[in-house]
């Protein structure tokens, strides 16, 4: 069934963390088989239903039917051998910091761990720019909607997979790298 | 009528739902809590009873068993009993080979007796609470512990979820989104919240099952032990010293200072000393500190900020210490609320879950989540998440997966549960095989399917979708090794685990040795230039005795002389920081 129906939210690319939020509560809070009249099997759809929903790039795939990009959005391809690189170095400094056994080890660290968390930061920023870009595109697809090319939708859904799971890998890094101190 | 229970690491409490209010129940002598400690003598002595025992009879007595539910030998829990990496923990108490669940049921049946007696009726049905971040082994061992105690489980509920509830019934505006923070005896947990019309849906949740008040008391004790210049225990004195620890912990929670009297030790030694808060609070500091990184993890998980957040709740025995409502004030910059009663809201909370539960509390529901990621082991050895943390229980998710061999005739399926991308760096639940008939590549076809319960225990489904033959998998956890199979590799084991001893400790010092030595060098080649003479000189002599100490083979002289390398290398480390951060 589809996912923005079981959830009562409208078929469209625009949709807020909130709104979605709120409509999931609603359902959950009715369905779930603590409650008199709840169903396992329903609530469990409703949780994969709004897994789909609140993801922006499975959102525009759900939207855009069958079908894919087939080709790496262009910015993806340019950020991805910085951060490729960042996330090499994190695994690699942070390893080698937890496994040091005295404080003389870790101490001879704290160089390279430095310009790692200025490296972080700005990997972190250039992928949040380019998230920015991303929402506004988001915006246009959906003034346009239903009226859109399949393409440029799987484009743009394929772009907030790499985004979001690029941030999601650096912030990673960057919380285990506040740990070491 | 459904009871609701905290089965806690230090302390225990059942309560019940009565005419429309959550009630704890008392015991004959009008306590509460209910030490978690057992005694195994001619007779089985639970709680205070036990706890009069354990200083006469340390060998027969049990405490803090919730830190050994569902752990295998080899998990740094374990340490101090000898095993079999890989096989359930067993604990050899009053002559016999007792499993932690067993141990736990014993504490299950007391509660259930005050219940019992307070109520004058047989209470068979129980919600019982575990840490959130619990996993699927400890999960199940403590259902079976409720089985064992003659309770039909109800429902596995996670503490800090449990607490929420009990707060947020009647104190929090709808639309809040809150943290609770639980350091309890031996668990700490960190979970998010977001309340709306009656539903209370966990965002994230983070923690560490190995981080509890236990540990402060350990540090704590070890203090008193270092200042009146004491180095070893009878187990008998050293459980002493542990009370005496936990006393002055909570005493100093109020007081700036408190004396320690500690008289007829081994040797007729005594110990007499004054300990005050902001020593304690040094020794305590860098474990509580290990809090702080689940805080910022669930915060990330659930996508907020700490301004975000409307309440901070404290819940366990251990956050009536003031060092860590300063810290929790530090991390979510704002001060953590107080109103709830840290011993009793978990307690409370099991209550409220099992009047919903029996339909006597409406228009409310707890959505839960998966503390920990589920998934298969990949060609690769790598993990494949099928169900990822933080999803809302209960959930169910599949996979199909081909043979990516010719002529193959079987799948090795093993389920992992955490975080790591390796799947060896994961708790493996178990593994299974599902037969096919051979076929060429890609042509055999198997579906998995993962479903987690409301009590977030799992359940496996292979499917072949080609001879439709179908496998459900229950999970096999630590207790379902048959008895003498454990005995078979106790014995085995227990020869061996202590001539190895000297030399295990020989080679972890060893090693330390070999990673200093070359930093020692790397760091004088770096800053050696800025240095006075003298201490150069100074680190190398102790370098060189570290050397000299290696080809001894002493172990203790080998960890003298690294304890000295480590002094004497202080401020070279001091400003290899300090130059990095200019």
């Amino acid at each position: 069934m589809d996912p923005f129906s079981l959830l009562g939210l409208p078929r469209r690319p625009l949709l807020s963390e909130e709104e979605i939020g709120t409509a999931y509560r609603k359902l959950a809070g009715e369905l779930h088989p603590d409650q008199e009249g709840g169903d396992a099997a329903a609530f469990r759809k409703l949780g994969a239903a709004s897994a789909i929903v609140r993801d922006p790039a499975r959102r525009l795939r759900e939207l855009a039917g069958t079908g894919s990009s087939n080709s790496l959005p262009s910015q993806a391809a340019v950020l991805f051998p910085q951060i490729a690189a960042v996330l090499q170095q994190a695994d690699t400094l942070i390893e080698k910091h937890s496994v040091a056994s005295n404080a003389l080890s870790k101490a001879l660290l704290s160089a390279p761990l430095k310009s790692l968390s200025v490296d972080l930061r700005a990997s972190l920023l250039a992928v949040g720019t380019w998230r920015n870009s991303l929402e506004k595109e988001l915006i246009r697809l959906d003034a346009a909607w239903p009226g859109v090319d399949q393409d440029a939708m799987h484009l743009v859904a394929d772009s907030f997979a790499y985004a979001t799971r690029w941030e999601r890998e650096l912030k990673e890094r960057e919380l285990a790298l506040a740990c070491t101190k | 009528m459904i009871a609701g229970i905290d089965l806690g690491t230090t302390n225990s409490l059942i309560g019940v739902y009565e005419s429309g209010f959550p009630t704890l129940l008392a015991d004959s002598n009008g306590k509460r809590l209910l030490p978690s400690v057992v005694f195994y003598g001619n007779e089985i002595l639970v709680g205070h009873e036990a706890c009069r025992m354990q200083a006469l009879h340390p060998e027969e007595t049990i405490s803090s068993v919730k830190r050994l539910i569902g752990r295998r030998f080899g998990d740094p829990e374990t340490k101090d009993i000898a095993g079999t990496p890989g096989s359930p923990v067993t604990l050899a108490l009053g002559g016999q080979n007792r499993t932690p669940e067993e141990i736990s049921s014993e504490i299950l049946k007391r509660l259930k007796a005050i219940a019992e007696n307070r109520l004058g009726t047989g209470i068979t049905r129980a919600v019982i609470t575990v840490p959130a971040y619990f996993n699927d082994a400890q999960r199940a061992a403590t259902k079976r512990a409720g089985e064992l105690a003659g309770f039909t489980v109800e429902r596995i509920v996670s503490e800090p979820t449990a607490a929420a509830l009990a707060y947020g019934l009647d104190k929090l505006q709808d639309q809040s989104k809150i943290a609770v923070y639980d350091l309890g005896g031996g668990t700490f947990d960190l979970s998010i919240l977001q309340l709306d019309n009656g539903v209370f849906q966990v965002l994230s949740t983070h923690g560490d099952t190995r981080l509890g008040g236990d540990d402060l008391d350990r540090a704590i004790g070890k203090l008193i032990s270092s200042k009146a210049i004491l180095d070893s225990f009878s187990s008998s004195d050293g459980i002493r010293l542990h009370e005496a620890a936990r006393t002055a912990k909570e005493t100093l929670s109020s007081e700036e200072q408190t004396n320690i009297l500690l008289p007829f030790l081994k040797d007729g030694e005594s110990i007499e000393m004054t300990l005050t808060r902001s020593e304690i609070e040094e020794v305590c500091a860098p474990i509580i500190r290990r809090t702080r990184t689940h805080c910022l993890h669930a915060l990330e998980d659930a996508g907020l900020k700490p301004g975000d957040l409307d309440q901070i709740i404290l819940v366990g025995g251990s956050t009536r210490m003031p060092l860590v409502r300063e810290l929790v004030t530090e991390i979510f910059g704002k001060e953590p609320n107080l109103s709830q009663h840290p011993d009793e809201a978990v307690a409370l909370g099991a209550v409220l879950q099992g009047a919903i539960l029996e339909g006597s509390l409406h228009h409310v529901a707890l959505l839960d989540v998966t503390p920990l990621s589920l998934g298969l082991e990949t060609f690769g050895g790598l993990m494949n998440v099928i169900i990822p943390r933080n999803t809302t229980i209960p959930a169910k998710a599949g996979e199909m997966f081909t043979n990516a061999v010719a002529g193959q005739s079987g799948m090795k399926i093993t389920v992992l549960q955490g975080e790591r991308e390796l799947a060896d760096d994961n708790w493996t639940l178990g593994s299974f095989e599902i037969p096919f008939p051979p076929s060429p590549k890609g042509a055999a076809r198997v579906g998995v399917q993962f479903s987690i319960d409301a009590d977030g225990i799992l359940q496996v489904l292979a499917r072949d979708t080609a001879t439709g033959s179908e496998k459900i998998v229950e999970i096999k956890s630590a207790v379902e090794v048959s008895d003498e199979a454990v005995e078979a590799m106790l014995s085995d084991s227990l020869e061996h685990a202590f001539e190895d001893m000297d030399a295990r400790i020989f080679t972890e010092a060893r090693l330390k040795a070999e990673e200093m030595l070359p930093a020692v060098e790397a760091a004088l080649s770096q800053l050696g230039g800025e240095l006075g003479a003298g201490e150069v000189i100074l680190i190398r002599e102790q370098a060189a005795q570290v050397t000299a100490a290696l080809e001894s083979r002493e172990t203790a002289r080998l960890k003298i002389a690294l304890a000295n390398l480590d002094t004497a290398t202080q401020s070279l480390a001091t400003r290899l920081i300090e130059k990095a951060m200019h």
